[in-house]
């Protein structure tokens, strides 16, 4: 891998494979027109095409060539790399050739699908000539291979980190489990009967938590957070403060009295309380082969005067009115809130949720959630439902936009509610309902007015004892985190996984995986479902002792390179180059060293390097410069 | 025009009928399919039993006695909400109140 390695075979035997996609680039490309002028270009010893390239006869094509001797290059023209680079690069390494020999040229997506003729027949081969260059320089190079430490850091205790910890620590590897808090259960805890299953939140956490806390390859620190962080994947290291939060420890002391409840059991509208707080700050750091974020969500809170939020007492939110509804132990057939009989109370869906720009208000910080939080729906139904069933006198209507239940069960529950006689009246996104103090006669303190689209947009309005609002999900504020390990957040700002639907929870970040809620709105199971699969690409990567990152890092040509340390400034990953002393032709030099495991393969150094010492490996300078040769170049389009 | 939502009325309504306009979720096949009446006969009455607006009821009573009773509505509702049993129990309360006033 060093610069002096020579190209060890001849470069001239480039072998150009050209995809018809089954007519998706045939259709518009003339691929036997570009096969005809591919074979002319100097270094191309074979140029063939195939209608699926990627079909196992096509890569067998490829193999072929390579085992033959025929090519030691290979440049596949064919859809975007992203889709099968992969896949020509796993072929050459079965054909036991060095998988880098290889180049991609997309003229599917930059050529077939945009552009039509005679027109795409020469950008494709345009194209194809400029990867034939770089091809043509390519060297073989070795992935690089960094020892792994086996162990896991969740961060986060909720009901994700909870369950990532434990399926990792029953793969063996040995967990530390960071909650900020001193709580284990996270937002699960401000939940009571759960939908659709009527599980009682307490029951989960306590025994996931449980399992947890016997598990002797998991540790577990409550009122501890992340300081620090640096590293790679396979070995990175956290810096870890326990507070001693003493205001925190005192409410929690005094809830536990009157309770009768001891460390170690749950605590309602809390989570479950392992131990007391550390009697003083603590500070240690531990070593980490991968990251499981589980930073979950908070509840949406209404701005001042959201319908009436603040200003009107009888305007709360629905997990106020779980929490109530939880601890209420007044008997009757109506509810009862602070000695207030609720008759009639109204739910108002999507506050918080699926704003539209233009129609809703921005935040102060010019956020707009306009996303659905998927959960609320359900909740408002389960909630509903509990209410007609134990408090026949309360009526309940539901005002929203839509009804969104998806999942097992739970659009029975929408169902119920019709049975319980629920009244729903529907409201589109530019006409809310519009909470006001009533001032007629009748003794609702509120009422509630709707244009409703059910009554062909007439205007109904409803007297009500208490208004709830539905309130969604909004991502943790976890910026020093995002900061911190430079990850990638989403517009809505959840943290945004590399692919939605093939790679669900991996990051960009190598080695930092997601489980639950920081990621997306979803329920406890889909939580679950997240915090195994991320426990799981944490198990894999930690599996072989080792971890492989991609060879495409800088490399200092140690004759050139001078030691003028301006890469070093440039670096954008700190630790990634450095200048060292070292020993050249018997005189002591400070010269660029790379740690490949730092590196990002950006380039900045590449720029200003003003010996031009140091290229990015896969990407140097004089590829490019042949690409662009060959792409200005009047011979191979003629 | 105001329309108030008394959810006490499905109650008083019993009396003349079987009440199941609580299970109809608003789709309008019964409306698309009456060959009768246009004007969202009979879903907009079923949706004024759902927010008891008894007013809104008998100001259009009229409409009621245009439907024949053919059935299609009950036969092709999703729901089984029965609007055709729905609009008989309405008739049945429009007359006794026509009685009352």
């Amino acid at each position: 891998m060093s610069s002096e390695t020579k190209i060890e075979t001849n470069p001239e035997k480039i072998g150009v494979y050209i995809c018809y996609c089954g007519g998706n680039i045939s259709d518009h490309v003339d691929v036997e027109a570009v096969r005809d002028r591919a074979e002319k270009i100097p270094g191309v010893s074979v140029a063939r095409t195939n209608m699926f390239m990627c079909s196992d006869p096509g890569q067998e094509l490829i193999m072929e060539d390579l085992r033959d001797g025929v090519v030691d290059r290979v440049v596949v023209a064919s859809c975007a790399p992203s889709l099968h680079e992969m896949t020509f690069r796993s072929a050459i390494y079965r054909a036991g050739k060095n998988p880098y020999i290889y180049e991609h040229a997309n003229i599917r997506e930059h050529v077939s699908w945009v552009h039509h003729g005679e027109k795409a027949t020469d950008k494709a081969t345009l194209l194809v000539a400029a990867a034939t260059a770089k091809a043509g320089l390519l060297k073989p190079l070795e992935p690089i291979r960094m020892e792994a430490r086996r162990h896991a850091t969740v961060i986060g205790g909720g009901v994700a980190g909870l369950r990532a910890a434990k399926d990792l620590a029953d793969r063996g590897i040995d967990v530390v489990l960071i909650e900020k808090s001193p709580f284990l259960g996270g937002q699960t805890a401000q939940l009571d009967r759960i939908a659709p299953t009527g599980d009682r939140a307490a029951d989960l956490i306590s025994d996931l938590a449980g399992q947890v806390l016997q598990d002797d390859s998991i540790a577990v620190h409550t009122c501890a957070s992340v300081e620090k962080f640096e590293g790679y994947v396979g070995n990175f290291k956290l810096g870890v403060k326990k507070q001693s939060a003493q205001t925190n420890a005192q409410q929690i002391l005094a809830q536990l009295k009157p309770s009768g409840k001891k460390p170690g059991e749950f605590i309602p509208f809390a989570g479950l309380y392992p131990w007391p707080p550390p009697a003083s700050d603590e500070k240690f750091s531990v070593e980490t082969g991968v990251i499981v974020l589980a930073t979950g969500f908070k509840s949406y809170a209404p701005y001042h005067g959201e319908y009436g939020y603040g200003e009107l007492k009888e305007v709360i939110t629905l997990p106020k009115l779980i929490r109530i509804l939880a601890e209420n132990n007044t008997a009757g057939s109506c509810l009862k809130i602070d000695g207030r009989n609720i008759r009639h109370l109204a739910m108002i869906h999507c506050v918080g949720s699926r704003k539209i720009p233009g129609v809703h208000p921005e935040d102060e910080s010019g956020n707009l959630n306009e996303y659905c939080s998927r959960t609320c729906c359900s909740a408002t139904l389960n909630t509903a439902n509990i209410i007609r069933e134990t408090y026949p006198e309360t009526q309940v209507f539901e005002f929203y936009r839509d009804i969104r239940t998806y999942g097992r069960g739970q659009e029975e529950l929408y169902e119920q509610a019709s049975r319980n006689k629920v009244i729903f009246l529907r409201f589109e996104a530019q006409d809310s309902p519009e909470v006001s103090k009533n001032s007629d006669s009748d003794d609702f303190p509120l009422r509630v007015k709707v244009r409703d689209a059910l009554t062909f947009g007439e205007d109904v309005e409803a007297p009500v004892d208490l208004v709830v609002l539905v309130t969604g999900m909004e991502p943790n504020n976890v910026s020093e985190l995002v900061d911190m390990m430079k990850i990638p957040v989403g517009a809505d700002r959840f943290l945004l996984e590399i692919h939605p639907k093939l790679r669900p929870v991996e990051l960009s970040v190598a080695g930092i995986l997601l489980a639950g809620t920081c990621q997306a709105p979803m329920d406890i199971g889909e939580t679950c479902t997240g915090a195994s699969a991320g426990a799981v690409k944490a198990a894999a990567l930690l599996a072989r002792g080792y971890v492989e990152l991609d060879p495409f890092v800088a490399e200092v040509d140690l004759h050139t390179c001078n030691g003028t340390g301006a890469c070093v400034e440039a670096c954008l990953n700190e630790g990634a180059l450095n200048l060292v002393e070292m020993k050249i032709d018997g005189k002591k030099v400070k010269r660029a060293q790379v740690a490949p495991a730092f590196c990002l393969g950006c380039g900045a150094c590449v720029a200003v390097c003003p010996e031009n010492a140091i290229d990015i490996n896969g990407w140097t300078l004089k590829q490019y410069e042949a690409m662009v040769d060959m792409i200005v170049s009047d011979d191979v389009v003629a | 025009m105001i329309t108030f939502v008394n959810p006490n009325f499905a109650k008083e309504l019993e009396r003349f009928g079987e009440d199941t306009a609580s299970e109809c979720f608003n789709c309008g096949t019964c409306a698309a399919i009456c060959p009768l009446i246009y004007e969202h006969f009979p879903r907009r009455m079923i949706r004024y039993i759902q927010l008891g607006a008894k007013d809104r009821i008998l100001e259009n009573a009229q409409e009621l006695w245009r439907c024949l009773h053919c059935g299609l509505c009950t036969q092709t509702c999703p729901r089984e909400a029965d609007p055709g049993e729905v609009i008989l129990s309405l008739k049945r309360f429009v007359v006794d109140t026509w009685r009352r006033s």
